[in-house]
């Protein structure tokens, strides 16, 4: 990583110069060509959720026309009191059309449920609305060349074959229904909807290359935070743009905008506290080069040649209290291309932190103004008190990139092909040769299914294995997969072991074919392609559930208990799809699933509550000394009580998950050492989430060769098993490869197949 | 300058923040800094962030937030609970009682614990209480909430229950649940709320007959997007016939195309290029 930042002194320059008006040189500066401002107005607020919410309606925004664009320039609203079905609007976000002749804004009015997206001519003043679902939120349109609105939507994607009533994904850490990337003509027919990320995906802008970048929530186990993506306009070929491999400033970047090819100016701020605004940062997605006064930087475009330039170096990028005359910035628009170009900013004073504003009874106040990224020097343009002044842009003409689409195979149906050329490339791992049998692909889904809230201590998502699509002598593999769906894929070793993950959710549309380089390539990098075609093409996909109906992805009932599944011939693998750790309700005694399947079979006689095998247990103890907890290893399904203090009047008792859970997923230890607690004794974690090969129960088991067919000869490790040692029944490929999905799906309690939402009540 | 001296105390009082990390970084004074301070974002965000913190100190702080008058407040704090399924478990126990016993508030309360950590036993109660006589506006509310976040087939008589109910903001809120709801394979129900007396209602009814492509109901559509009194039910009942297709609705459309309001007029045309 080449990053870099740019981190000067400034001191007093950020105090605020004398205001861009009659006395200023405007006329001759960044401005001086431009006649108008746009800038929406929306009642000031303390308590706009996270970065990612999308919702908050409070009724009184406007779109104002700022002419000429100087603090002296005169404010005219262009919308939305023209019309009095549109009374108590709220506009959440707008852009402006190509030829300057109309603007799309997310709006919602007094009488509305929700966000739609209407259009503004700004010759005749007339609003009119789309014809999307007025049951849900449509925000961030941006206008795409082709005569397009892109959005983003809390509405579904459906998928006719496997799922024609799909529930959209509910994050299960953030609550809200999340928002999804769709499409719609102009004229408000053709919506289409693209395929979900498990988290929202929100504040898209339009490059000039003809893709869309917007911000992910990438949020996968410990992964957890809003990274740059890429997507071309007919929302095929995601691809990451930057953020994901720790090349950021900040926990999230939001609201990027192109200032040059590859290069963006954006928002860098922590996910929530910070009111959707901080630092503003300039992205470079390339190497930087410099032509006639622009410097761009769309040459070896990659994550790992990303840089950025902190252009408000005091603004903190998490979520502390800013300083005063620091402030924070909500959004960013480049006036120039130059290395250090001139913007047009939304900036509040003060710490803008919504702690510090609520205690004291106020909200940030953003104006407009003009900044100078040389000598950080801000000219106020316009700011209305009480009003968010955000979002300020030209009203001008820009030219509409070329359009970027992928083929879509119509003979996929509702499937899309995802798959790489050699599994061997990749910039974040290195593989032995020959080492990867294969790619395993993993469906995610959250609480939208019913789980409440939650599916263990690991704070992973729901999981269910869709398959091992088998990894050709040249390095490539290709599978079928249901169209639109997040899916998480990893290269496992002839055990069935994880070698490496994909650290993020991929998803494609209906059709899509999505061929990687390796895995995780160096995108500034061609990637070579043999001759031909790759073996895996030859030898033809392999069928990851791709028209396999959502609820039939899950095991069936009596296959959860059935020890045998997996046959000589290496058949039967397909029917272990998701690992219910235990029965529905984690506090009853004597239920089982697919994991505690295999400890009652093998492992309770001497791992249960009595702890006949003598294993020393560990003690948690408070800064006190007070004892906390007592826990002896224990594979039992019992309903467990851990006491960590008094807990409520009536009792003391915080009681979690079933003996076996809370002994192989073990406390989290962040909550161990916030709370100031120490361990003492044999504690271990035994179960590694995304790491069945390092975790100590697997090394333990010690499994047998699983791939391409079950040898019970070969071990994954040169230890002596365990069942040799102790003369129990050796577990069956069913069930080693149960304990390895276990792991390497998250060490999760919940799956779908005890989701409670399934019974009758 | 005086506010600003305002916001350094503040800034002083409440000291560093902590890291931005979801679901990680939080404590007990984090907590208790973000109520003190009566920001809802903030209390959201510190008890997002001890999702798995064991925190004993922590529990009477979120279990307080249980009785905040803020919904979203109330949901995050059941949502820590749901993180700890003994002590959800015994909770849940409690606001069950309350259901039958509470006041409206302790219903209100009750409800949205239920429904946020999906106690799917409890639907009977929900439904127990959603015909308890002299509830406010509010828990009755709550209750429909809760039968809409839990998304169950079992709890649609709760619904029903609030479809018939005398405030219009509750048979709206039963209305748009009803659509939600997992594995639910008719609009049938919502069909007589397309003649509400409130506007509100009717137009979340057309909403759900349309995402269920409803067909019995498609003149009646065609009726309220040409005579409908309010402008959203007509935009809506344009919208709604779009989904539904039919040629049928070529006439009534074409009329909703000129109608005086240009947002109900965009999308009538709009829906007209969907009919078959």
């Amino acid at each position: 990583m080449k990053q870099h930042i740019k981190s000067i002194a400034i001191g007093a320059a950020l105090f605020s110069m004398g205001p861009l008006g009659c006395n200023s040189d405007s006329d001759t500066g960044p401005l001086g060509n431009v006649d108008s401002l746009i800038v929406l107005q929306r009642v000031a607020r303390n308590d706009d959720g996270n970065v990612f919410s999308y919702t908050s309606y409070i009724p009184g925004a406007h779109l104002v026309k700022l002419s000429p664009p100087t603090a002296a320039g005169t404010k005219t609203p262009i919308c939305c009191d023209q019309q009095p079905e549109l009374a108590g609007m709220d506009i959440q976000s707008y852009d402006i059309s190509f030829d300057a002749t109309q603007i799309v804004f997310s709006g919602h009015s007094a009488a509305d449920s929700n966000y739609g997206i209407y259009l503004l001519d700004l010759t005749s003043s007339v609003v009119t609305e789309l014809a999307t679902d007025p049951g849900r939120d449509y925000v961030y349109p941006i206008f795409l060349p082709g005569n397009k609105i892109l959005f983003e939507t809390n509405s579904v994607v459906s998928n006719p074959v496997t799922d024609p009533m799909p529930a959209q994904h509910v994050d299960e850490y953030e609550r809200a229904t999340t928002a999804q990337v769709g499409t719609i003509n102009i004229d408000g027919t053709g919506e289409e909807l693209g395929p979900r990320n498990l988290s929202h995906r929100v504040m898209p802008d339009l490059a000039s290359d003809g893709r869309v970048i917007f911000t992910q929530w990438d949020h996968l186990g410990p992964e957890n935070q809003g990274d740059l993506m890429f997507m071309n306009t007919d929302m095929t070929d995601l691809r990451e743009a930057f953020g994901k491999e720790g090349d950021s400033a900040s926990n999230s970047t939001l609201k990027a905008r192109e200032i040059s090819p590859g290069r963006m100016i954006a928002i860098a701020t922590a996910r929530d506290r910070t009111i959707q605004a901080g630092a503003i940062i300039d992205v470079r997605l390339g190497i930087p080069y410099e032509t006639n006064g622009v410097l761009a930087a769309d040459q070896s475009m990659s994550e790992a040649n990303a840089t950025f330039v902190n252009v408000t170096p005091d603004v903190p990028v998490d979520n502390s209290p800013s300083a005063d005359t620091i402030g924070r910035y909500y959004d960013a628009y480049a006036l120039d291309q130059s290395e250090h170009p001139q913007l047009l900013v939304s900036w509040a004073d003060g710490p803008v932190e919504t702690e510090v504003l609520s205690a004291a009874g106020l909200n940030a106040e953003f104006g407009i103004y003009q900044y100078d990224t040389t000598t950080y020097e801000r000219h106020p343009i316009m700011q209305d008190p009480g009003m968010w002044d955000i979002f300020a842009r030209p009203l001008e003409a820009h030219t509409a990139p070329a359009i970027t689409a992928s083929e879509l195979d119509n003979t996929l149906g509702q499937e899309a092909l995802i798959g790489s050329m050699n599994v061997y490339t990749s910039t974040l791992h290195q593989f032995a040769p020959g080492s990867v049998y294969g790619v395993r692909m993993m469906e995610g889904f959250s609480s939208e299914e019913g789980f409440p809230m939650m599916f263990g201590t690991t704070e992973f998502e729901g999981h269910a294995a869709l398959g091992v699509a088998r990894v050709a002598s040249d390095g490539s593999w290709l599978a079928h997969v249901p169209a639109n769906v997040p899916i998480h894929v990893q290269a496992v070793d002839t055990f069935g072991m994880s070698l490496f993950n994909e650290p993020v959710w991929v998803s494609s549309r209906a059709g899509e074919s999505r061929v990687c380089g390796g895995c995780h390539e160096n995108r500034a990098v061609t990637t070579v392609i043999n001759p031909g075609i790759t073996q895996a093409a030859a030898i033809g996909p392999f069928d990851a559930m791709g028209e396999v109906p959502r609820a039939n992805r899950q095991m069936a009932t009596a296959d959860i208990v059935n020890p045998n599944l997996i046959q000589a011939d290496g058949t039967g693998i397909e029917k272990l799809v998701g690992m219910s750790w235990g029965g529905a309700d984690p506090t009853q005694s004597g239920t089982t699933g697919a994991v505690q399947q295999v400890y009652d079979d093998h492992c309770v006689s001497c791992h249960g509550a009595d702890n006949k095998a003598g294993i020393p247990g560990y003690t948690i103890t408070d800064a006190m000394g007070n004892v906390v907890l007592n826990w002896t290893f224990n594979l039992s399904s019992d309903p467990i009580t851990v006491n960590y203090g008094p807990a409520t009047d009536d009792g003391p008792a915080m009681q979690t998950f079933s003996a076996s859970y809370f002994s192989v997923a073990g406390p989290d230890m962040e909550a161990i050492e916030m709370n100031n607690l120490m361990i003492t004794g044999n504690f271990k974690v035994y179960m590694n989430p995304e790491d069945s090969a390092g975790s100590l129960l697997i090394q333990k088991v010690n499994p047998t060769q699983l791939f391409p067919t079950p040898n019970a000869g070969v071990r994954a490790f040169a230890t002596t098993p365990h069942s040799t040692e102790q003369g129990y029944t050796e577990l069956s490929a069913t069930e080693f490869y149960k304990l390895i999905l276990a792991a390497d799906m998250g060490v999760n309690y919940y799956a779908r197949e005890n989701n409670p939402h399934s019974a009758s009540y | 300058m005086k506010t600003m001296k305002k916001l350094l105390a503040v800034a002083l009082l409440i000291g560093a923040a902590s890291t931005a990390q979801a679901g990680k970084g939080g404590s007990y004074q984090a907590i208790g800094s973000a109520i003190n301070s009566n920001g809802q974002d903030a209390i959201i965000a510190e008890v997002e962030r001890t999702e798995a913190l064991e925190c004993s100190q922590c529990v009477p702080l979120v279990q307080n937030l249980l009785t905040d008058n803020r919904y979203p407040v109330r949901q995050v704090a059941a949502w820590w609970f749901a993180k700890r399924p003994g002590m959800q478990q015994r909770i849940a126990a409690q606001m069950v009682t309350q259901l039958q016993s509470g006041d409206s508030i302790s219903v209100r309360n009750a409800a949205d614990f239920l429904g946020t950590t999906k106690v799917y036993k409890a639907i009977p109660q929900l439904l127990a209480a959603m015909q308890h006589a002299g509830l406010t506006v509010d828990a009755r509310l709550a209750l429909v909430r809760a039968a809409g976040a839990m998304a169950h087939v079992s709890a649609n008589p709760i619904l029903v229950a609030g479809m018939a109910d005398g405030d219009a903001s509750v048979r709206a809120a039963a209305v748009y649940a009803w659509r939600d709801v997992l594995s639910q394979t008719s609009a049938a129900p919502v069909e007589q709320l397309l003649g509400d007396t409130s506007p509100r209602v009717r137009a979340a009814a057309i909403t759900v007959v349309g995402a269920y492509r409803d067909v019995s109901v498609r003149m009646q559509l065609e009726s309220m997007v040409k005579t409908d009194t309010d402008t959203n039910v007509r935009r809506d009942a344009a919208w709604a016939l779009g989904k539904l297709g039919s040629s049928a609705s070529r006439e009534a459309l074409v009329l909703a195309s000129q109608d005086a309001s240009p947002i109900v007029a965009s999308v009538a045309k709009a829906s007209l290029a969907a009919l078959h």
